[in-house]
């Protein structure tokens, strides 16, 4: 069964803003899915749709099956969501806010307590787990929000910008419990993010949305591959008649797209993927024929190139009332600390 | 369930109101200040017999008490709506939309809070007076009964503000439609002056005012005693004001989105 299932969903906000409009996809169960794009491409609406806070306009929205539309109460236990805001409440502890989450969720004492311990504990957040959560850095708090969300056990975590302005060491930290999340729990992960290298690093498969469209939807590898692919840069040291014959293996060579070669002795190859998997056997090869390589060099499409692809290059200038200034002014003093 | 759910949303109020210590040290204050200032200060005006008379008692402190318990419990109400403003700011509001709690619990356990927190700054209030000399003719439960009075009539004012919350999503616009409403609300009432002694559109008014009907109650039963013939339609648009705004309250954040 998928773990989400998103048909045709359409949301337009008052005023007639079309925040989604017509996005369809479907996750597996145990897969890390990616929501790429710009600020205002429709991420936290499809999000919010999805975790019930938001009435989509149109569409359907099933979870684990469930229609989220028609049983709310069902889809929401099985799903947990850390919302952009780090929504953790400052004047209570961190156990505090885990037990209050807990209750809200239903369980018994004893289960928070288990569970709290366990999730606490994997988030390295057991040994302060009685100081006031103002007293936490931007990191903790975020990593309490989303031990938090996973208090009940959810078989499906939506994380809305997870990492959003953390440092890189606890960038690198949050991508590490989410992979043993995965791992160790089966856990199916949605997230959004406009960090490149995040998408690339963990997604099995990306969805790159902008003005409220998926305009691809693929494995991140994939998805590079289809702009292109990976391009070396061949030079030999010396060439002769062996030259023509090597070429040709190389273009025989599984993967190789296209190959171009200059007047003055360099080769360009365009490969599919994996370039840098091919650099060893083509080096075997050229010396397979009696050429020595002189240099080699490797250029690989970045997922930015994929998303500038898609997305254009111009800057999103979203238009925000003032009350979303001051809670963004609040999120970003909240996760700099 | 949705007693549990109302029971941790209003455990998670009252733990943040006792753990504020600055903001009960005010609660304690502004109540001393007001009974131990003003009340003396319009001591000298009770010993004229005509102000004796309009007042009922020959003690002004007695007379004001129940509006400052009533005053205290009126500003501490509307703040219930400014709870919500502040979690949807830090999206904890979103977390309570998210869960699998009632919707409804959420203004009611904010509602409860309120009440808990407005039944303990009345108790302070009567503790303060009793030692500035104040009796209640009814004794020890009228003294109950009076925070009893003032706890629902604090649901009252924390269901308004929390329905006008789900609505008005800017702090300073909530404020301020919030005192639109609480000053006058004060002032046309008997509060702190005898409705014997108002003009007469003025008596008009606080006859129709909540907060009256809140005070002359807890007036009655700490001046003269029981006497359920002068209070009953009191307490019954107290009561059924409450439920109402309960009503409300809940309504509106039944179909609360986070839009």
């Amino acid at each position: 069964m998928e773990a989400v299932c998103v048909e045709n969903l359409v949301k337009i906000y008052h005023g007639g803003i079309r925040a989604v409009d017509g996005v369809s996809f479907a996750i597996d169960e145990r897969e890390i899915f990616g929501f790429l794009g710009p600020n205002g491409a429709g991420k936290s609406t499809t999000i919010k749709c999805i975790v019930g806070l938001l009435r989509p306009t149109n569409g359907t929205i099933r979870i684990l099956g469930v229609d989220v539309g028609k049983d709310p109460g069902v889809a929401k236990r099985s799903i947990g969501y850390a919302a952009q805001e780090t929504a953790v409440d400052d004047h209570l502890t961190g156990w505090e806010n885990l037990y209050l989450q807990g209750r809200f969720y239903h369980l018994s004492q004893e289960e928070i307590r288990k569970r709290g311990e366990e999730v606490l504990r994997l988030f390295g957040l057991w040994e302060r787990r009685n100081d006031l959560a103002q007293t936490y850095s931007g990191g903790m708090l975020k990593r309490l929000d989303i031990a938090c969300a996973l208090i009940h056990r959810p078989r499906i975590l939506f994380l809305d910008e997870p990492t959003l302005g953390l440092d890189v060491q606890t960038r690198t930290a949050i991508w590490e419990y989410i992979r043993k999340l995965r791992e160790e729990h089966g856990m199916t992960i949605f997230l959004t993010t406009h960090y490149m290298e995040e998408a690339d690093e963990l997604c099995d498969r990306v969805a790159i949305i902008d003005q409220g469209k998926i305009l691809a939807l693929d494995k991140p590898g994939a998805l590079k591959a289809a702009l292109g692919g990976d391009l070396i840069t061949l030079k030999f040291v010396s060439t002769d008649e062996r030259l023509p014959a090597l070429l040709s293996a190389i273009q025989a060579l599984p993967g190789v797209r296209n190959l171009r070669s200059s007047p003055d002795g360099i080769h360009w190859i365009w490969v599919e993927q994996r370039g840098d998997r091919l650099i060893p056997e083509l080096v075997q090869l050229a010396l397979a024929h009696g050429i020595q390589v002189d240099s080699v060099r490797l250029k690989r499409p970045t997922l930015d190139d994929v998303y500038l692809h898609y997305t254009g290059r111009e800057i999103r200038e979203a238009e925000v009332s003032r009350e979303e200034h001051v809670r963004a002014r609040i999120l970003q003093r909240r996760v700099r600390r | 369930m949705i007693v549990a759910d109302v029971g941790y949303v209003a455990w998670r109020e009252l733990l943040k109101f006792f753990r504020a210590k600055t903001r009960l040290l005010v609660t304690v204050i502004q109540p001393l200040l007001w009974l131990g200032l003003m009340g003396n200060m319009m001591e000298g005006l009770v010993k004229n017999p005509f102000v004796e008379r309009l007042l009922g008692t020959g003690s002004y402190l007695a007379f004001m008490t129940p509006g400052v318990l009533l005053m205290t419990v009126l500003f501490g109400g509307v703040f219930a709506g400014m709870s919500i403003v502040w979690d949807r700011r830090i999206g904890y509001l979103e977390k309570l939309l998210a869960a699998p709690i009632s919707r409804a619990a959420i203004p009611l356990g904010k509602m409860m809070a309120s009440a808990v927190q407005g039944g303990f700054q009345g108790l302070l209030i009567l503790l303060i007076a009793t030692g500035l000399g104040v009796r209640f003719a009814t004794g020890f439960p009228g003294a109950i009964f009076a925070l009893v009075v003032a706890m629902t009539f604090s649901l009252i004012l924390s269901g308004f503000s929390l329905a006008l919350a789900a609505r008005i999503k800017s702090q300073e616009t909530l404020m301020a439609v919030v005192n639109f409403f609480t000053m006058p609300l004060m002032f046309t009432s008997n509060a702190l002056f005898p409705r014997e002694a108002m003009p007469g559109w003025l008596a008009t008014l606080a006859q129709m005012n909540p907060v009256t009907h809140a005070v002359t109650p807890i007036r009655q039963i700490l001046l003269f005693g029981w006497d359920w013939g002068a209070i009953w339609v009191s307490l019954l648009v107290i009561g059924g004001l409450a439920i109402l705004m309960m009503f409300v309250a809940a309504q509106s954040f039944l179909r609360t989105t986070v839009e």
